[in-house]
């Protein structure tokens, strides 16, 4: 079974739905929410909405949950690998002496990038479909070094510590270059220019490496510059401009990347490695290593999250030439410095926002233009750039004029990659922070303004279309529940009767940020699954979705649980290998639950068609009137039932022309609807010293009907985590030669438990008819919210505007003196 | 590399081990199949590697293992079992207080040595208790949450067991006999 959808073949008949959001809009108040449709979904679910017992949870609090680097076990004959990196930020490699490190006893091999057994040959790490849109501008092991800690030379060893002592051993001479680490300055035409034009395959839109530009790009919707000019000679309107920036931010991800590489008895190359996207990375390592695809297995064990960072073949390739130079398997396993240092991070950014807005709060135009460090390498540079825009400026769609453009551009600092959220944190902190300083320099109160604005049902969804000048992807917004979220968060968040503290230098203020994501990437997905039963009624789902740790395994067995009408814990989950599995593009995007669990859904569906020709069988009543639930097969005329396992074993063991059960399903659509949120901050800032303190963050979330509200709510405290790192603690910096500062947790500012304030959480359902059983994607939504709200907050409390990500007390003293300056 | 032996007294058990001088605490328990805890930083800073020595939580990537000899080593290996679970991996698993784990055995020791010292613990304390542990996937709240209700179920333990129901053993476990724990040969499943 498959279903294909393009937008146009589900014309949902919203109007009337649509009829009354506006009229809910244009009286533009949120006590209106009240008011919007019905959306939720009929309540018929015994498994859906659930808190189901994580599978893998027993296994994790005993420890004997499985890690790459758990499986060392398995592999009596395991030599150990280490990356040598450069330390200089940019230049040639003129030699590389191996001779001190090969000479060490224990030391199997030491490799360069002159060796046969390293390609020479350029691909893009960056795991995405095929062919990538990031550049191919990657080698395994490189002889021109672009920052400090590109890998150079790798050595492999019977035990780390040798092969420690060995990589210390490996003595590179370089030829210094030029470097340059501002985006700005690299634009210059006397700027060290990064790659040469043999050095790097791309075609994206734009490139210019005389300049150091990856990518160039912009889309427009009406006349932007008309409208400005317009509303400039108009005393009922004004034109706004603000510039907004943000920094690296690493993904602290728990398990550094490791990967196990080695060659089975049939001479098939075998990966288990911490990876989100097993079947991208079984593609990258055939062509780049020149072996047939079937030739490559790549499984992902447990993986201590990912967050991005393993949306990338980083670690893989180096992986294999060590196995193919040492001839046993290799485990190489990445330490926290690395991760810290030569890995991969969030693009900062600079972004300048301008919009013309009417006295009574009516938006007639809005531009955004980004400028991206990707660092010194393309992966993820144009499409997290891209999604800068186009992920929150389509919270406004009925901006009749809208402009959003970027430059990505590289410096000889660590390379930018995916990261969760994929360029929608930027923007939100533009946009939302933006739209909050309008409202306040129009006198408007910042969420009204907004709500006047926002996305309704029944929209157009431009999220794609913003960047294909509006003609394509013209779908419409199918479940919104964006009102209710500020609603109830206004509640949550106490924003009506806000209490002042006693003391005069004490300041209390709120603020909000809107949100939007996609359920996956529009028009480049692809998920599969295949359901088979066993005779005893229970059920094996092999799907090719990864759960990176977020409890999407255990999200996959609801759903099939829903559709075969058993209980959760009778399917039996394998997932991610690329030998035993159906074929998924992977973990991100947040896509697990909208195309691999629809995948499932349709794959259950299909088995439990086989399943009710049995029933019918058994119980000599036609199909069409049966229905599976409580782990059976009954009829909804009679009440007459056959238990799941009695058609089990008459399928496979009676008399009959026998069977074995399965179901095949997969999801490809150009659909990606919206989840949508709002994010609260309350703050007390200190007017003495800059120093402010979080009080509470609430988070309301329509991220459809919540499959496992228990799980939905762990990805938004998590999600609320990492985006309140980047706002109040997160960032790297590094001194005048390119050396990074950060080396560690010590240095890096990852909030712990006496960091956070009080959180709350607030799911709003929406029913997605597009999506299984209603459901939308949750994952990175949450990560949009907190520097944008945290501004807003700020700027309620003692009306300065902070606008560089992380906010310390240090800056709000300096606005605040400013300010004080000011009026005087 | 010079070899030696260490002698640790590993959740109950006498284990002896070879290690390298250079050792941690935590490469030695890795190499030997004590894989629960977990290599995050190997500078002390994640809390992923957490484990009791002589009773205190401590970070084994950067306890030397000579250092660790003749000690009473405790690991989440040996703390409850997927169907007789410790009541704070109990109230971890119930209030889905995990997503990828990789922190979660060092969190749970961690918690368990606050819960033995303060077994009444108000939710700064639990805060403060687990600050050197750091988790990326959670927000910490379900964490906080699980070992606050943790300390409600060991008390509710320790109520009945002076009410003169089934008793608790060291780590605060059921026993079923009903027998005073060390005071009687019947191994816990028969009275």
């Amino acid at each position: 079974m498959s279903d294909s959808e393009k937008a146009s073949d589900l014309d949902d008949g919203t109007d009337s739905a649509r009829a009354e959001e506006e009229k809910a809009a244009t009286s533009g108040t949120v006590d209106d929410a009240a008011s919007e449709p019905d959306r939720k979904a009929p309540d018929e679910r015994e498994n859906i909405t659930t808190n189901a017992e994580k599978d893998d949870a027993r296994k994790i609090v005993t420890g004997e949950a499985r890690y790459t680097a758990d499986y060392r076990d398995r592999f009596p004959d395991l030599a150990h690998g280490k990356v040598v990196r450069s330390d200089i930020a940019h230049g040639h490699v003129e030699s590389v002496d191996t001779s001190a490190a090969e000479a060490l006893e224990g030391v199997d091999a030491v490799i360069t990038p002159f060796d046969d057994v390293v390609p020479d040959k350029l691909y893009s790490s960056s795991g995405q479909s095929y062919p990538e849109p990031s550049p191919w501008d990657l080698t395994v092991l490189r002889e021109h070094v672009r920052f400090v800690g590109d890998p150079v030379a790798a050595v492999v060893a019977e035990d780390p510590e040798t092969a420690d002592r060995a990589a210390r051993k490996v003595d590179i001479e370089y030829r210094e270059l030029d470097a340059v680490f501002d985006p700005e300055e690299a634009f210059d035409e006397d700027a060290p220019q990064l790659f040469e034009a043999n050095e790097v395959e791309n075609k994206q839109s734009g490139a210019d490496y005389s300049r150091n530009l990856e990518s160039h790009f912009e889309g427009e919707i009406g006349d932007v510059d008309a409208a400005f000019e317009n509303a400039g000679d108009r005393d009922n309107a004004r034109v706004i401009e603000t510039t907004w920036e943000t920094p690296y931010q690493s993904h602290c991800v728990p398990e550094p990347h490791t990967t196990i590489a080695y060659t089975d008895e049939d001479d098939r190359h075998v990966f288990i490695t911490s990876t989100q996207v097993p079947f991208h990375t079984r593609r990258q390592i055939a062509h780049l290593f020149d072996v047939p695809i079937r030739d490559v297995r790549v499984t992902k064990p447990r993986i201590g999250a990912g967050f991005g960072s393993k949306q990338e073949m980083a670690i893989e390739p180096i992986a294999f030439a060590l196995h193919l130079a040492a001839g046993r398997p290799v485990k190489l396993e990445m330490t926290r410095r690395e991760e810290f240092t030569a890995l991969r991070f969030r693009h900062p950014m600079r972004m300048r926002m301008k919009t013309a807005v009417t006295d009574d709060g009516d938006i007639e135009a809005m531009d955004l233009d980004t400028l991206s460090n990707s660092g010194a390498y393309g992966t993820h540079g144009m499409t997290v750039a891209n999604n800068v825009g186009t992920k929150p400026l389509p919270l406004y769609p009925r901006v009749p004029n809208v402009r959003f453009s970027g430059d990505v551009v590289h410096t000889n600092l660590p390379m930018g990659a995916a990261m969760r959220g994929y360029g929608a944190p930027q923007g939100h902190f533009a946009v939302e922070s933006h739209m909050d300083e309008v409202a306040r320099r129009l006198d408007l109160d910042p969420i009204e303004f907004r709500l006047q604005n926002a996305v309704r049902e029944g929209d157009l969804d431009r999220s794609v279309a913003i960047l294909k000048d509006g003609d394509r992807f013209t779908r419409k917004i199918r479940s919104c529940g964006i009102r209710e979220c500020v609603r109830r968060g206004k509640e949550a968040i106490g924003y009506d009767d806000l209490e002042q503290p006693e003391a005069d230098h004490l300041h209390r203020g709120v603020g909000m940020a809107l949100i939007a994501q996609g359920s996956g990437v529009a028009g480049k997905e692809l998920g599969a699954a295949q359901v088979k039963m066993n005779e005893d009624g229970s059920f094996h789902l092999q799907v090719g979705g990864v759960d990176t740790g977020t409890g999407a395994d255990t999200m996959f067995s609801q759903i099939a649980a829903e559709v075969l009408g058993c209980p959760p814990e009778d399917v039996v989950v394998i997932a991610a290998d690329t030998d035993l599995t159906p074929f998924d593009y992977g973990a991100y995007a947040s896509s697990t639950t909208y195309i691999s669990g629809r995948a499932v859904k349709n794959a259950a569906e299909d088995a439990k068609e086989r399943l009710l020709e049995w029933g019918a069988k058994l119980l000599d009543e036609p199909p069409e009137v049966l229905d599976t639930g409580d782990g059976r097969v009954y009829s909804r005329e009679t009440g007459n039932r056959a238990s799941l396992e009695e058609i089990g074993y008459e399928a496979t063991y009676g008399d009959d022309q026998r069977e074995h059960i399965l179901g095949d399903g997969n999801h490809s659509t150009d659909e990606s609807p919206p989840p949508y949120g709002a994010q609260f901050v309350d703050v007390t800032v200190n007017e003495e010293t800059g120093e402010y303190d979080l009080n509470k963050l609430v988070f309301a979330a329509d991220c459809g009907v919540a499959i496992n509200p228990a799980l939905v709510e762990g990805q938004i405290e998590g999600g609320e985590h990492m985006s309140l790192e980047y706002a109040t603690s997160g960032g790297l910096s590094f001194d005048d030669d390119g050396n990074p500062d950060v080396l560690g947790f010590r240095q890096y500012g990852m909030p712990r438990t006496t960091d956070h304030p009080e959180m709350e959480t607030i799911l709003v359902e929406t029913h997605e008819p597009t999506g299984p059983f209603g459901a939308k994607s949750i994952a990175e939504l949450p990560t949009n919210g907190v520097p944008p709200a945290l501004s807003n907050a700020i700027r309620d409390a003692v009306g300065v505007r902070l606008t560089e990500l992380p906010f310390t007390a240090d800056d709000v003293k300096a606005a605040l003196d400013e300010q004080a300056g000011g009026e005087r | 590399m010079s070899h030696m032996q260490i002698e640790l007294e590993l959740n109950g058990e006498t284990e002896t081990f070879e290690a390298s001088k250079a050792d941690s605490l935590l490469d030695v328990l890795r190499a030997n199949g004590y894989t629960g805890a977990k290599r995050g930083c190997d500078t002390g800073a994640c809390g992923f590697c957490t484990v009791h020595v002589d009773g205190e939580p401590v970070t084994s990537c950067v306890t030397p293992v000579a250092k660790a000899d003749g000690a009473s080593v405790e690991t989440i290996e040996g703390l409850g079992e997927q169907d007789d679970l410790h009541p704070v991996q109990q109230a971890f698993v119930d209030n889905t207080a995990l997503q990828c784990g990789f922190c979660i055995p060092g969190m749970i020791m961690r918690s368990t040595a606050l819960l033995d010292e303060n077994p009444d613990p108000t939710e700064q304390e639990v805060r403060e208790a687990l600050s050197d542990n750091l988790c990326r996937c959670t927000g910490y709240k379900k964490i906080v949450e699980a070992v606050l209700d943790a300390a409600d179920r060991l008390e509710g333990e320790r109520a009945v067991a002076t009410d003169g129901g089934p008793q608790d053993d060291a780590d605060g476990r059921m026993l079923d006999s009903g027998c005073p724990p060390g005071r009687c040969d019947c191994s816990g499943g028969e009275p």
